[in-house]
């Protein structure tokens, strides 16, 4: 963590950290639970924290929608919702004490985005402060909303670059009656093509793990159909992430399989999760970034986010201009 | 309100010297079959599936990326407006060609950009032209066990470009979510005539989600020239079940009462008393015609949870008073009961010479609220209003009927239109769920959103369409204030 860190606990308090950054020409570098700023290396930009902003604003069971401010754990929530049966599927990285407003920022994939939909799709509003310190809103509370411009999506994945992220509603929905984990040997492809969409399906090393939701007579059919036996949850890797199309990752789950890495791979989603030796990691980047896609090493003694090749379309640098013209807001994935 | 009162671009002027070079460029470009400047194709592309009219200047059909490129080009070089246009089932006037200080736009039609570009069938994705037809791609995918969730009332007709511009809904939104979430990548090309592509593919972007804020841009962005969308697998499993209820109140809490069960159900349909009159005359579904409302459910997936679905849908809507419940017993009967749902709008059309159709959005627990005051409004105003829902989203689809010819009948539909909207924003709602905002909605914005949110709606895009020329005049309030908003904005017809 940096040394100067602001701690907010209301909205106007962003505003006022905001501003008094932007009087004193200092970048700002918004962190939410750390789960992923402590994995990457230091940086000495001034921080401003959400972590103190916590709460439920507005839960409406009958609505399936809450409303939460962004530093509000993912675990506090889920407990909380779970209390009425229902869950937002944007899973928490493991164990690391996310919270909602990070999770959004940051917009990684967990293995159940193969069913439920990336995090971006559970997003209804966003309330944001942006760069010139105006509280600003975009979506709204009904889970149809095409009024203007769907902005929602833009705070998504933005990491923190067009506004900070101060409150959010999210869509809920029923926690699934019944759910497990399976293995097989059988192929990941085989698997997704014999099973009727599955939650997860999870490539490691030696076998396809499978994740079941739903009603237990459909589980127990469904396992004999691909020939599933009852199995303990994968082990997540937690020192890179790589994210590439999904239909081109075969080409680096093999690279991990020769390069000794040990991983664990989101079938149709697009994400591998790695563990291994410097080099191995840096070839695995190589193959990424050929593959059209990125990675992300989550250790800051690895020297550095490694986030290989940053595009971004011309169109989107000019929103970034014209939202944020001073660069106020720090881009944690900027080479340093 | 006098809604001719609006400046409307010229009739039949004589085109401006930029506006002749323009056409004499497309001319060579499109030539005489690709280009229409005639008074008959210019009337035939006046409107959408709203009532707002406006004359286009000419309307022009490219056929591939290149020629859309050289007339987007000449637009830009003639700073000559366009108005995007699909197969024009839109409902908020996006694809009326109102112009800009006078300027009459040019109508660019994707009817001829309508091919299936890819279907990889392996990782369920398809790449389409904005021109083909919803439903045509779901009979593409069927034959490989797989099919397009989103499915709009209009899906016969209207195109996948026009879904992608309008973030369509549909039936089946409850669960599978709306046109964003199967919307995979973007391809929008700007007006140098350059592909911008938002790539979604990968689970995790480097950049902005473009491809988020492309759709629902309604033709303002730039031009969809091609999407990546997703393709789920056909459910093993449907049980689709009729349920009667006395009162619109036992209808709405049964939707209460579902939506908070331990399992969604994928589509949630409410119809009132006077769409259950309209459509049983027109398409004998077979709804109970002395029913003050009927739920339509459909639970998808796998047999066992299909059927636990059913069988909760059928208690719960018993505990709230159901008179009538059907299950469909085969896909004939199922086929038989969403006919009735489709059907409205035909229904209408053999029934009243002209409808408005609204689409408001509340909170799901507001249901009966609104649905008290849209009746309410009818009667205060005069006019026959019957609804139609997509109950678990909380979408209304009041359609006030009326015949034009009736002196001073627009007033008191443009105002039962302007209460709803009002209504439901009372009630924690929103302006529009999936028809868009269009110009009808335009000015409503003001009321959704602060002057410091619209600036922010405003330079983002500014930032992506700096010439201003795509779809002029729409979806933005042209003034942030307080005026009374309008149905009827300036530049528009009725």
């Amino acid at each position: 963590m940096s040394d100067v860190t602001t701690m907010t606990t209301e909205v106007e308090s962003i505003v006022a950290a905001v501003e008094e950054a932007r009087g004193r020409q200092r970048q700002l570098l918004v962190r939410g639970g750390g789960s992923v700023l402590d994995r990457l290396p230091p940086t000495d930009a001034e921080e401003l924290s959400t972590a103190q902003l916590t709460g439920v604003v507005d839960h409406r069971p009958q609505d399936l929608v809450v409303t939460v401010r962004a530093g509000t754990p993912i675990e506090e929530l889920s407990a909380l919702l779970a209390a009425h049966g229902q869950e937002c599927p944007i899973e928490p990285l493991a164990g690391h004490g996310s919270t909602v407003g990070g999770r959004l920022a940051t917009a990684l994939a967990g293995p159940r985005q193969l069913q439920a939909g990336r995090v971006r799709d559970w997003v209804l509003r966003v309330r944001l402060v942006t760069a010139d310190a105006r509280v600003v809103t975009a979506g709204g509370v009904t889970v149809k909303d095409v009024t203007g411009y769907d902005l929602c999506r833009l705070a998504t994945g933005s990491w923190g670059t067009i506004g900070v992220i101060a409150e959010v509603t999210l869509k809920l929905r029923p926690i699934p009656i019944h759910s497990a984990w399976f293995a097989t040997e059988r192929s990941a492809p085989r698997v997704l093509a014999e099973l009727y969409r599955p939650a997860a399906v999870v490539t490691t090393g030696q076998r396809t793990l499978v994740h079941l939701e739903e009603h237990p007579d459909d589980i127990a059919a469904q396992a004999m159909v691909a020939g599933l036996q009852p199995a303990d949850p994968p082990a997540w890797p937690t020192t890179a992430r790589a994210a590439v199309d999904p239909s081109r990752l075969a080409a680096l789950t093999s690279l991990a399989e020769s390069t000794g890495l040990t991983y664990a791979a989101f079938e149709g989603v697009g994400v591998c999760l790695l563990d291994g030796d410097a080099d191995a990691l840096a070839a695995a980047g190589e193959r990424a970034a050929e593959l059209g896609g990125s990675l992300l090493v989550l250790d800051p003694d690895r020297g550095g986010p490694g986030w290989g090749e940053r595009t971004e379309d011309a169109m989107g640098l000019r929103i970034r201009s014209a939202l944020d013209p001073d660069g106020l807001l720090l881009d944690v994935r900027q080479p340093r | 309100m006098d809604p001719a009162a609006g400046t409307s671009p010229r009739r039949d002027a004589p085109p401006t010297a930029a506006e002749s070079a323009l056409l004499s460029e497309l001319q060579v470009v499109l030539g005489d079959d690709g280009l229409r400047t005639s008074t008959l194709s210019r009337a035939t592309y006046r409107r959408d599936a709203s009532f707002l009219n406006a004359d286009p200047l000419a309307i022009a059909l490219p056929s591939t990326r290149e020629q859309l490129a050289t007339v987007l080009r000449s637009c830009r070089d003639h700073r000559v407006p366009f108005t995007p246009r699909a197969a024009g089932t839109g409902l908020a006037g996006g694809a009326t060609p109102t112009g800009v200080d006078g300027v009459r736009p040019l109508v660019i039609s994707v009817a001829r950009m309508d091919r299936l570009l890819e279907l990889d069938v392996p990782n369920r994705r398809a790449h389409v032209e904005p021109g083909m037809v919803n439903a045509r791609l779901g009979r593409a995918v069927a034959a490989h066990g797989l099919r397009f969730a989103p499915d709009p009332a209009s899906q016969i007709a209207a195109t996948l470009g026009g879904n992608v511009a309008t973030n369509a809904g549909g039936i089946h939104v409850l669960t599978y979510g709306v046109m964003s979430q199967h919307v995979l990548a973007v391809e929008l090309m700007d007006t140098d005539g350059e592909v911008h592509l938002f790539d979604g593919r990968q689970p995790e972007q480097t950049g902005l989600d473009l491809r988020g804020v492309s759709v629902g841009g309604e033709g303002t962005l730039g031009f969809v020239v091609g999407a990546w969308l997703k393709l789920l697998p056909a459910p093993p499993a449907i049980g689709t079940l009729l349920a009667g209820f006395d009162t619109l109140e036992a209808a709405a809490a049964t939707v209460g009462a579902l939506v908070t069960s331990d399992r969604l159900p994928d589509a949630v349909e409410l119809m009132d008393a006077r769409a259950i009159a309209l459509v049983e005359d027109y398409a004998q579904a077979g709804y109970p015609t002395d029913a003050a409302a009927v739920l339509l459910l459909e639970y998808e997936g796998l047999p066992a949870g299909v059927g636990a679905g059913v069988e909760t849908a059928e208690r719960l809507a018993r505990e709230h008073g159901a008179t009538a419940v059907v299950r469909a017993a085969d896909a004939d009967q199922r086929a038989r009961i969403w006919k009735g749902r489709k059907a409205v709008a035909g229904a209408i059309a053999k029934t009243a010479p002209d409808f408005f159709l609204q689409d408001v959005v509340v909170p799901r627990s507001r249901l009966g609220e609104m649905l008290d005051a849209v009746v309410a409004i009818g009667e205060r105003e005069d006019l026959i209003i019957l609804t139609v829902v997509h109950a678990g989203d909380g979408n209304l689809h009041p359609f006030v009927l009326f015949d034009r010819r009736e002196e001073g009948v627009l007033d008191r539909v443009f105002a039962a239109g302007h209460d709803i909207v009002t209504t439901a924003l009372a009630l924690d709602g929103t302006l529009t769920g999936e028809h868009g905002v269009g110009i009808e909605k335009r000015d409503f914005l003001s009321q959704v959103y602060t002057a410091d949110d619209l600036a922010v709606q405003q330079a983002v895009r500014r930032a992506m369409e700096p010439s201003g020329l795509a779809n002029p005049d729409k979806m933005l309030p042209t003034t942030v204030g307080c005026q009374e908003a309008s149905m009827v904005p300036e530049g528009a017809w009725v």
